[in-house]
């Protein structure tokens, strides 16, 4: 018997090729953010044997709405952004470990091996760290419990949440203040917590949140707790002049702090720098033989999309040459 | 002639190839079948047929109620995928479309006795102290 409308779909079968634990390849990509894969298309064109392990594609670009600094796009979509950017990547036969996160780097004499959480263990000749980096958690109770249910890190993905709603914004920069005007677009009532005097944001933005009769600012406070058991409730805030500690009731809370690299694998492997970057030189080396670094986790100033991009592609080369002067490819 | 596009079929006799262990699959519809039953019994008939590492049972759902009531299975048509135990993995309706990508996804991870979970989401799912029952319920558009 036939059936006309009946179809049988195996594309969703079709993935990416996962790397293989016996391989030693030449390169091993860590990260998956503009870095990371730009990374991955010089060395794909270099004809390198290499593969990709990251916990998903985009990075923090993900967390933008419109980018406005990609030469030859007046503004894009930042998710487009990176979609064309995964795509390209994916045009070449790449292996990819997508999902487990990276726990360890080690190098054995003239081999490196990356260690992932689900158990495996994956060698190569050279690495090329460009794992980014990620937002600052305040370490105040309440927070662990409440991510997600009240409290965000990201204005971009969370803002429409809270449309109309009371929100507390930990920060006092121009990401604390550009979470402000995002908060303000959806007719949120904001305020500003900043630990320290005054506020460390561009002056066009502070005047944009300034004259705006829904946000309060209020500087040298400090976030003592987050309260609520399903959802944030309320957050302690204590005045730092007169030590007086106040309730203050919020919908929500966004933590806009700084960020943090995500230099966890390596940090007993590469030197630091005192905020915990991996240092690089002008060829994207670091003080490990054959591990380079890329993008925003490095020391490298300026963390724009278009520096992470071109990082990658230095640091590709880099292994490459590395590779050939060692006469390992 | 088969339900499966001749190239689909070679791409899952090769995928078929990583199953390290034996899937068994029960299928129930009833003796006036249905039109999805039908569907569903021919298409799992044919996918049990490329892998020596799957069998195939077809049961009855009315002359069978005990056995329909050991699996949990309340309607027609229904696939229950078991290896060494039974996980707990039924489908019911016809898995066509893009959900027959998911039919064969849980063949190879039965087959494999590996979810494709991390330890740190297995170690999570262990915290579970009480009988969880998941449904996941899907539109054909």
């Amino acid at each position: 018997m036939d059936f006309p409308d009946f179809s049988l779909d195996i594309s969703l079968l079709e993935k990416a090729k996962e790397p293989e634990p016996e391989v030693t390849y030449d390169l091993l990509i860590l990260g998956g953010g503009p870095a990371a894969m730009s990374a991955a298309v010089y060395a794909a064109r270099k004809m390198m044997n290499f593969a990709i392990i990251t916990k998903d594609f985009g990075g923090q670009v993900r967390e933008t709405s419109e980018v406005e600094n990609w030469l030859g796009f007046q503004s894009i979509n930042a998710k487009d952004l990176v979609d064309m950017f995964e795509e390209h990547v994916k045009g070449f036969d790449i292996a990819v470990s997508l999902g487990p996160a990276i726990a360890e780097v080690r190098k054995d004499e003239e081999t490196f091996k990356v260690h992932t959480d689900d158990g495996k263990t994956y060698s190569s000749h050279t690495v090329i760290v460009a794992t980014g980096k990620r937002h600052r958690p305040l370490n105040v109770p309440g927070e662990k419990d409440l991510v997600g249910r009240g409290i965000a890190y990201c204005a971009t993905c969370d803002a429409p949440f809270f449309k109309g709603k009371k929100v507390v914004i930990a920060g006092g920069g121009n990401s604390a203040f550009t979470t402000a005007i995002d908060l303000l677009k959806v007719d949120a009532k904001v305020t500003l917590i900043n630990f320290i005097k005054g506020w460390q944001a561009d002056e066009a933005l502070q005047e944009r949140v300034k004259q705006s009769d829904k946000a309060i600012l209020l500087d040298y406070h400090q976030l003592v707790r987050i309260e609520g058991k399903d959802t944030v409730t309320a957050v302690v805030l204590k005045n730092r002049e007169n030590e007086k500690e106040e309730n203050l009731d919020t919908n929500g809370l966004f933590v806009e702090i700084g960020l943090l690299p995500n230099n966890e694998s390596v940090k007993n492997l590469v030197k630091l720098n005192e905020q915990g970057e991996v240092i690089v030189d002008c060829s994207c080396r670091t003080s490990v033989e054959g591990l380079f670094g890329a993008g925003d986790v490095t020391t490298v100033p300026h963390k724009q999309i278009v520096i992470a991009a071109s990082e990658g592609a230095k640091a590709a080369l880099s292994a490459y040459d590395y590779l050939i002067n060692k006469s390992l490819i | 002639m088969g339900m499966l596009k001749e190239k689909d079929r070679e791409k899952l006799i090769t995928l078929f190839k990583g199953i390290k262990e034996d899937v068994k699959i029960a299928m129930f519809t009833q003796e006036m079948e249905c039109l999805h039953c039908e569907m569903t019994r021919m298409m799992i008939e044919e996918v049990s047929g490329l892998s020596d590492k799957l069998s195939l049972e077809v049961h009855d759902f009315v002359a069978e109620a005990d056995l329909a009531k050991k699996y949990g299975v309340d309607k027609i048509p229904a696939i229950v995928l078991s290896g060494d135990r039974d996980y707990g993995i039924r489908f019911y309706g016809v898995p066509a479309g893009y959900e027959f990508n998911v039919l064969i996804e849980d063949i190879m991870d039965v087959g494999k006795r590996d979810s494709g979970l991390g330890k740190a989401v297995m170690a999570e799912l262990a915290k579970v102290d009480q009988p969880v029952h998941m449904q996941v319920l899907i539109s054909p558009t």
